[in-house]
């Protein structure tokens, strides 16, 4: 028997379960989609393998490892699908979870926002005890009145409890001790504590996490055991991972403890994939944009790198942990054109979602939508939208156009329509300029890569907006996201926070701290049975100037810790400010606030899969009117799968797949490239 | 009205937004104070070459709707517009140059093409210090401008590009924490710069002629639609009155007499009837309550347009010299946002019998700005700054929320977590005070308790406080919101202190507790439902 050579990724989203697989000996690789199954996941999972094995000529003692996306976790927050829980709290800090931060967004409304707050007032308990500041005991907790509060939690009925204890980053001894009283009393809670969730100073951020955790925890562990269950029936030994909003794999035991970490698993499969593309290209820069039905996420690669955040939002609601940075704003192919009160035309974020849809669909939509206007200017084609299987309502779609916009704004067709996609196109390069500007970075050193089903059409018109030369076009971005996934890495995000002064004196604490974390990295990545020759330990510091309010997180030069090191911290960080905000302060006292570590575990065997290419279409260009450069022109129309590798197309041009059309305007050539990617260029 | 290109028109003005934005994120991450970095008290704002401002960062109303009267009047009475060169900086903090109070330095500068003046840039930042009689600006006792502090008429503090550090330092000199207040200024000036240079990107791409041509037109299409929704009002006059309290605890409160006209596509509002000028800091200069009248018109009347000055062109505002909404020169103003939040809610209230259904009972009424001066054993000295809010009015159709940002502020607050970081400070509370929202068919949003510990040899505590004594109003037989309280507790006594507390002498061990008012209630409370009733109960709301 040979050893086992098959790496899976299984990326499963609402529709559809998209499988990539990798063959280390040969080095080839494939995907395919299938059907999801909402009542039990699990099962298209190991249908999607089973199907693949059957193709491809696999057996289950062949696959090696399995990664896997889920939107699991996402969706239970989405759909406040999750259990009742308790949170147990310093007595007289009950209220922080409901009270957050205070700011509102529009801040003309005077009927009150809508708040989430996952765990009602009367499940709020108060412990005793206090932690300060540094660290110390300020008041030891009274054992009756702790038992008096667990009491109350018993009796509350809930399967899930959140600890959070005011400064438990800087001892978590308080926390600890009421778990310990908490599972003794009640041995089948599912127990999250802040200081394991997210160690680091913010309370109302650390709680909102803690809760979240505590919440998801059963509903994760639920998956899980359907996931084992089921790949135990099929036959499937291979190890399983998940795949973590940091981008990173996690084992199931892990994940059961720490389902936050999974929240923004579905997105971060699309960045590794844009990462992995760009070295593959020898793009080391590569602005990633996916734009959907909805919405329109915007992640940065720069020098080869993914860019992380240490916080995110998922439905209004903070998660502190790290995840790939995301910029979303609401701008999609269902995004409505509308002329409002003041009598200006405005495209989105209103969306027509699935529901009607838009109004070529023929579901009920009576507002123009962004598809509406490609298909009025020709830039989809209503004969071959999704295969052909799906008709559109062209007609109705010019009607809609009229009356909305054309009549109130006195504009003819082609202006209006042209003019709704100037608006959206404006909007989405702006997203992608903000993105970079957060970071003190050009968009013209960027290539912008497109995937997500309705991105096609707008991505180069965007490029040209903000001066980008480069688009790139994955060969297959219906299942980009698993392709990504199947480079995943085991990766875990540690942290401490201590505000120290950045100053070489604060070496020896700061040395200590590194050894703390060092160990518990170890200790993770020994309980995934890693390799020693497999492990990387990676240290980064959160700094800033005595008293900012935000970080800049900053890998520490590798090697020993010594004065030496903060003197070199600083100078990175004095750099890195200068880059971001145009000015630095050698004088200024600095300050490190969170000290992290990400402790990485390689999976893989670091060898590449780009994809075999060959056209699976015989070319048959036609051509048809499109709306293109400002006027309608007879344009070619390309199969991409009928695109040899070396092709050359001159825009203006169309060019189409099953799942997006792509539009080239004039002034750009497309090319073919070996592993079926496509590149387009400016021509200068 | 000007008609450039409906697209080109969306394309500009969402290019200039995001220079305001871009403007915003520069001072939020660059900024060194708990004030700017953690509470936000700061706003960003483009303005056309003639000071019209054609486009805000979504901030603070206070801010926002107040710096085209202040540049207006630098322009007026100080610097003509024919004097701003290419590389100027200009700023000031004086509420009578048209500011509002001392602690908010705004800060304009030039943007030049070809030496044609294009646009301007403004920041407006609320500093952690201006000298004075109290930390933090908040002087209770103060009976004239010149007891708040340092007072900065309009001045080139940057020319040619180059910092005046001759001024600068002395400015620097007059300030309590000098390092934190040159940090947050320096981080003002780079705002602008990234606005000016933002601006000069977009005048290359469309041209100057377009971006003025634009820049008008979006003016015009918001006030076209604060017209349209004035006119859907019924023409005729209101009038309402809303109380701020007395300068002493247990005084007689202080009258804000609002008359409100709707004649066809225009509004008009009148103080008259309101109380003369108070001795102490508790007045307003006309910048606030212009402030607050166009915040509580653009909220009443919903507007979604893009906010800018064309909404305020249908409104007028009038106000009786040497009332406590205009202020005769040297009044004290410091605590303005007393006066100004009052306003805002007194028209609020006038609104509420034009279009009751539209128009929420009163919110928590003021921000409660309070500061200390610290001294350390070692004799080091810090000043800690902060700011509370309390519960929002409940609406005809839902619930006030519960310790939210409303009305004419907004901001966030600090966690707890940092400011024992940083601050001699322990809290033994943060939570909402049971009970304070108003009863009504809809009930008011609760306030919130803070209450901490002081660690430090000793301090000074000053507040500016309100709504101790009056009440935020409820409606349509909705109940008030509970009042506000101050008071500090050592050696197991409790003192309860004013509203305004200049200079309450805190020493180690010392407990301060603040509460902040709830929000009106709504219509009648048997009207509650029974299951409303049965969850307030179960989550010890009332």
């Amino acid at each position: 028997m040979t050893s086992p050579r098959i790496t899976i990724a299984v990326d499963i989203g609402g529709t559809f379960t998209d499988l990539e697989f990798r063959d280390a000996v040969s080095g080839r690789s494939h995907s395919l989609k299938s059907p999801t199954t909402p009542d039990n996941p699990a099962r298209g999972l190991t249908d999607a393998i089973e199907q693949a094995g059957a193709r491809f000529g696999f057996g289950n003692d062949d696959i090696a490892l399995i990664l896997h996306g889920t939107t699991i976790a996402t969706n239970a927050v989405l759909t406040r699908d999750l259990p009742a829980g308790a949170l147990i709290t310093n007595e007289g800090f009950e209220d922080v979870l409901e009270i957050g931060r205070h700011a509102r967004g529009d801040i003309y409304a005077l009927k009150g926002p809508e708040r989430s707050v996952l765990i009602p007032r009367r499940r709020r308990f108060g412990a005793p005890g206090r932690i300060g500041a540094g660290g110390e005991e300020v008041c030891a907790i009274d054992p009756v009145a702790l038992d008096a509060v667990i009491d109350r939690v018993a009796g509350s009925g809930v399967a899930a409890t959140a600890i959070c204890l005011l400064n438990a980053f800087a001892n978590p001894a308080h926390e600890i001790a009421i778990r310990e009283r908490l599972l003794a009393r009640c041995p089948d809670m599912a127990v999250s504590c802040s200081h394991e969730v997210s160690p680091e100073i913010r309370e109302f951020e650390r709680t909102a996490t803690t809760v979240l955790n505590a919440l998801l925890v059963p509903v994760i562990a639920r998956y899980v055991d359907a996931l084992r269950l089921r790949l135990a029936e099929a036959g499937i030994g291979a190890p399983l991972y998940l795949i973590q909003s940091n981008g990173g794999a996690i084992g199931l035991e892990a994940a059961v403890k720490a389902p936050v970490k999974l929240l923004l698993s579905g997105p971060s499969g699309g960045v590794l994939a844009a990462q992995k593309l760009a070295r593959r290209l020898g793009t080391p820069d590569v602005v990633g944009v996916d734009m959907g039905g909805t919405s329109y996420d915007v992640a940065v690669v720069s020098g080869g790198v993914r860019s992380v955040v240490t916080q995110g939002e998922i439905d209004g609601l903070p998660v502190r942990v790290p995840m790939v940075e995301m910029h979303t704003i609401g701008a999609g192919g269902g995004s409505i054109a509308f002329v409002d009160p003041s009598g200006r035309l405005q495209v989105g974020p209103r969306s027509a979602g699935a529901v009607p849809g838009p109004v070529c669909y023929g579901r009920g939509g009576t507002e123009p939508t962004v598809t509406d206007v490609n298909l009025i200017l020709g830039r989809l084609d209503a004969a071959t939208f999704l295969g052909g299987r799906f008709a559109l309502d062209l007609d109705g779609a010019r009607q809609a156009l009229r009356d909305r916009i054309e009549q109130p704004l006195a504009l003819d067709a082609d202006h209006a329509a042209s003019g709704i996609l100037a608006v959206v196109n404006a909007k989405l390069a702006a997203s992608i300029k903000f993105s970079l500007f957060a970071k003190g970075l050009d968009p013209r050193d960027f290539a912008l890569m497109s995937f997500g089903g309705a991105g096609g059409l707008h991505a180069v018109e965007v490029a040209e907006e903000l001066g980008i030369t480069r688009v790139i076009f994955p060969r297959d971005p219906s299942t980009f996201s698993a392709h990504g996934i199947l480079f995943s890495d085991i990766r875990h995000d540690l942290s401490r926070t201590e505000i120290l002064p950045l100053l070489p004196e604060s070496a020896d604490a700061l040395a200590a701290m590194a050894a703390e974390l060092g160990a518990q990295g170890t200790a993770l990545l020994d309980a995934d049975g890693m390799a020693a020759d497999r492990r990387r330990l990676i240290l980064t510091a959160d700094l800033r100037y005595a008293g900012q309010a935000f970080e800049l997180t900053i890998p520490l030069p590798e090697g020993q810790i010594t004065p030496e090191t903060l003197a070199e911290m600083r100078r990175r960080f004095e750099e890195e400010h200068r880059q971001r905000f145009s000015f630095d302060d050698p004088e200024e006292a600095a300050e490190l606030v969170t000290l992290r570590l990400t402790a990485v575990g390689v999976l893989g065997d670091g060898g590449d899969a780009a994809p075999d290419y060959a056209p699976s279409e015989t070319a048959g260009t036609k051509t048809r009117q499109v709306h293109v450069n400002g006027a309608w022109n007879e344009t070619p129309v390309h199969r991409q799968l009928a695109l040899p590798p070396g092709a050359e197309i001159a825009g203006p041009a169309i060019i189409e797949q099953e799942y997006t059309t792509m539009l080239l305007p004039a002034g750009w050539v497309l090319t073919m490239t070996p592993s079926g990617d496509m590149t387009a260029r400016k021509e200068t | 009205m000007s008609r450039p290109d409906p697209v080109l028109l969306e394309i500009v003005s969402a290019a200039l937004v995001s220079v305001a934005e871009e403007m915003s994120v520069t001072v939020w991450r660059t900024s060194r104070s708990t004030t700017v970095r953690e509470l936000l008290d700061y706003s960003t704002a483009v303005f056309d070459a003639d000071g019209r401002n054609v486009a805000q960062a979504a901030r603070m109303p206070v801010h926002l709707n107040s710096m085209e009267l202040c540049l207006s009047h630098v322009i007026a009475h100080h610097i003509p517009l024919e004097d701003w060169r290419d590389g100027d900086v200009i700023v000031t903090n004086d509420p009578y140059c048209g500011g509002q109070h001392l602690p908010d330095f705004i800060a304009f500068k030039p943007v030049f093409r070809d030496g044609r003046r294009i646009a301007i840039t403004c920041v407006l930042i609320h500093h952690v210090d201006v000298g004075g009689g109290a930390a933090g600006g908040y002087t209770a006792s103060a009976v004239e401008v010149f007891q708040e502090g340092l007072r900065l008429p309009p001045v080139r503090i940057v020319k040619d590009g180059a910092m005046q550090e001759d001024l600068f330092a002395t400015i620097l000199q007059n300030v309590r924490e000098p390092e934190t207040f040159r940090g947050d200024f320096l981080s003002q000036i780079a705002a602008l710069d990234v606005g000016a240079r933002a601006m000069l990107r977009l005048a290359d791409r469309y041209g100057v002629e377009t971006l003025e041509e634009i820049g008008a037109a979006l003016l015009d299409h918001a006030e076209h639609e604060m017209r349209a929704a004035i006119a859907a009002l019924p023409d005729g006059t209101w009038s309402a009155e809303d109380f701020t309290d007395a300068e002493q605890p247990g005084g007689e409160p202080l009258r804000i007499a609002v008359t409100l006209t709707v004649a066809g596509e225009e509004i008009a509002i009148d103080f008259t009837g309101t109380a003369p000028q108070a001795r102490g800091p508790i007045n307003a200069t006309m910048a606030t309550t212009t402030s607050a009248v166009y915040y509580a018109v653009i909220a009443a009347c919903g507007v979604t347009a893009t906010v800018n000055a064309g909404c305020y062109r249908p409104i007028r505002v009038s106000a009786p010299e040497g009332t406590l909404v205009n202020a005769s020169f040297p009044a004290p103003v410091a605590m303005r946002m007393l006066p100004g939040h009052k306003t805002a809610t007194a028209v609020l209230k006038a609104f509420a019998q034009v279009i009751p259904e539209r128009i929420p009972a009163s919110y928590y009424g003021t921000t409660f700005n309070h500061a200390v001066n610290i001294r350390h054993a070692d004799g080091r000295r810090q000043v800690y700054f902060d700011a509370e809010l309390g519960g929002w009015g409940a609406h005809p159709e839902k619930d006030g929320p519960n310790g939210l940002a409303a009305g004419f502020h907004n901001g966030q607050n600090t966690p707890v977590e940092m400011i024992e970081a940083l601050f001699p400070l322990r809290f033994v509370r943060y939570g909402l005070a049971s009970g304070s929202g108003g009863a009504g068919k809809m009930r008011g949003g609760l306030g919130i308790v803070r209450e901490w510990e002081f660690l430090a040899e000793a301090g000074l505590l000053n507040s500016a406080f309100d709504v101790f004594d009056t009440r935020p109003y409820g409606l349509d037989g909705g109940a008030e919101g509970a009042g506000g309280s101050l008071s500090v507790t050592r050696d197991g006594e409790t003192v309860q202190l004013a509203a305004k507390t200049v200079g309450h002498p805190l020493k180690a061990g010392d407990v301060v507790r603040m509460q902040t008012p709830g929000g009106g209630g709504h219509g009648d409370p048997a009207a509650r439902a029974p299951e409303a009733v049965a969850e307030d109960r179960a989550d010890g709301y009332v």
